[in-house]
């Protein structure tokens, strides 16, 4: 059975001012969670919070969770300390699945690079080819990053400026047939990641986002509309929280 | 389960008198990776309509201090699917089986029952929801005049022999008309509240939050208003109540049965902690040892001052 756990915070670090950086120990969420998936945070407001899971340690049996404060809820959950109590559900949704057999561009835009840092790490570690590719507004917004990605930012104050298009442009000659992009960010931006994926023969899955209440799949709330499987209907709306978050970009409509 | 929170509404007993909500817990699936739901009194269906519904466009939450506001807009897959696809499931959980049943007009609910009678050896209670706010039609405007729900109700009890209870909208001046109505229309219960009509504002856009610029309002803070719904119909029916609106613990659960609730509907609660039903039924069992008394000897016990 799933449940709902009670954890501690084990660590924060601020990455930059308005960003947090969050350890939690579950050991069950730690063995079981796969790039993609995402957890529920409790805090004081009445629902709790979805984030995506950013890396995983299952001989620390933690996890970690990148939190961008964009209201009270973000806040007060950033604002946790080393010793914090919080109810976690988690993980939940469906991730991406990748393979050992298939080459990876991972491509993150803002809060994306939490989840795409889980997908990095997770192919590092098996030894899984892939390339990363980061976005951000400007050189403030950079987290974790590394030298060995390709990093853009809008401003042109750091990395290549463009945006994650103008990045994946830089490795379009060298990237083998059959690789497939996996895109975490804001919606304009995987759409331009899908149409860039597609443009050049390449399958790519995105991670949608919409305002969650449950997280489990019960309440219907966080809907993304994809194309209709059954004939003369034009959509369906599917569950982010359990039919999601990733879906193939083919499939959502824009 | 333990006896003493066994209850009955009306011909149909209950082996707790907890009930998952319409809505919150589509049809059992993904609550039962958390628990076993045969610990419940019974789950009402998500709303079903006669066709495949896809609701209504995001964004369709908004969360408030104490509760939250939907515009899910009945999003389901229809009578057809659900009778092919999740009903059997639905009756494998071993606990009482409600479909809630919506609709935009008389012959949608008619055409209802027609689907689903002649399945009722997997169906113990036909829930009839005549108060959803979030669809242009139907549902709660016909569910805040007595006369229809009169006119509906009395037509859907020549069609089917199952218990028919039906879920009332709290968007009216006095809860006790459309109740009365439903009552002498042949109804087994009633079931108080649905979501109460909310809006919230996005102040730097100064658009509603929701889409659908308007919701049903759920959570904690509704619950007074319920309880007082409960009461005053307890009052002036003879057929039991279903209470239902902010319930989150066994205490909730007492005062909704001592104000005149015969059973209890969770709903969002559910949302918040996927399992609270297994704690407020721990909860309800020892508050009934500590007590020595059955659940069922509360309801209507209030003593008005």
């Amino acid at each position: 059975m799933r449940k709902e756990y009670s954890c501690i915070v084990e660590d924060k670090i601020m990455l930059n001012a308005e960003t947090a950086f969050i350890t939690i120990s579950c050991p069950e969420i730690a063995s079981s969670a796969v790039p993609g998936q995402f957890v529920n945070i409790s805090c004081s407001r009445f629902l709790k919070r979805p984030f995506g899971i950013a890396s995983a340690d299952i001989e620390k049996g933690t996890f970690k969770i990148g939190v961008k404060v964009v209201g009270k809820g973000t806040a007060e959950i950033a604002s946790f300390e080393k010793g914090q109590k919080v109810d976690v559900l988690g993980p939940l949704g469906n991730g991406f699945s990748i393979r050992d057999d298939c080459e990876y561009i991972i491509v993150a835009g803002g809060t994306g690079v939490f989840p795409v840092n889980f997908a990095h790490e997770y192919m590092a570690s098996k030894g899984i080819p892939h390339k990363v590719v980061e976005g951000f507004r400007n050189k403030e917004q950079i987290v974790l990053s590394s030298d060995d990605f390709i990093l853009t930012t809008d401003a042109g104050d750091a990395g290549i400026k463009g945006n994650c298009c103008d990045g994946l442009e830089t490795i379009r000659d060298s990237i083998s047939s059959g690789t497939e992009v996996l895109c975490v960010g804001p919606l304009p931006m995987m759409k331009a990641v899908g149409k860039w994926a597609t443009d050049n023969g390449l399958k790519c899955y995105v991670s949608m986002e919409q305002r969650m209440a449950c997280g489990i799949g019960i309440c219907l709330v966080c809907i993304c509309k994809i194309k209709a499987e059954a004939e003369g209907e034009e959509f369906t709306h599917k569950r982010c929280c359990k039919d999601g978050p990733v879906f193939p970009y083919e499939e959502v409509i824009w | 389960m333990d006896d003493h929170i066994r209850v009955n509404v009306g011909s149909v007993e209950l082996k707790s008198p907890l009930i998952l909500a319409s809505g919150t817990c589509n049809f059992g699936h993904e609550l039962s990776e958390y628990y076993d739901l045969s610990i419940l009194g019974g789950l009402s269906s998500k709303g079903l309509t006669i066709k495949p519904r896809v609701g209504n466009e995001g964004v369709r939450v908004a969360e408030t201090a104490c509760g939250m506001l939907n515009s899910v807009g009945l999003q389901n897959p229809g009578v057809e699917y659900f009778i092919e696809h999740d009903l059997d499931y639905m009756d494998s959980l071993g606990c009482s089986r409600i479909i809630n049943v919506a609709g935009h007009s008389y012959d949608d609910y008619m055409a209802m029952i027609e689907k689903l009678d002649p399945h009722k050896d997997k169906i113990d209670v036909l829930e009839i929801n005549l108060s959803c706010p979030n669809v242009k039609a139907g549902c709660m405007s016909i569910g805040s005049d007595p006369e229809q729900i009169g006119m509906i109700v009395k037509a859907m009890r020549g069609l089917t022999s199952l218990p028919l209870w039906i879920k009332l909208t709290p968007n009216v001046t006095d809860i006790k008309a459309p109740a009365l109505a439903a009552q002498e229309a042949g109804a087994d219960a009633v079931v108080l509240i649905n979501t109460l009509l909310g809006m919230a504002v996005d102040i730097k856009t100064r658009r509603p939050v929701l889409r659908n610029n308007t919701g049903g309002y759920s959570g904690p803070a509704v619950k007074p208003v319920a309880i007082r719904m409960v009461s005053e119909c307890y009052q002036v029916l003879d057929i039991p109540i279903v209470g239902c609106g902010g319930i989150s613990n066994a205490e909730d659960v007492l005062e909704f049965m001592i104000a005149g609730a015969s059973a209890v509907e969770i709903g969002t609660a559910s949302l918040v902690h996927p399992t609270a039903p297994v704690k407020i039924t721990e909860d309800l069992i020892r508050w009934c040892s500590d007590n020595g008394q059955r659940l069922s000897e509360l309801t209507g016990t209030l003593k008005l001052w």
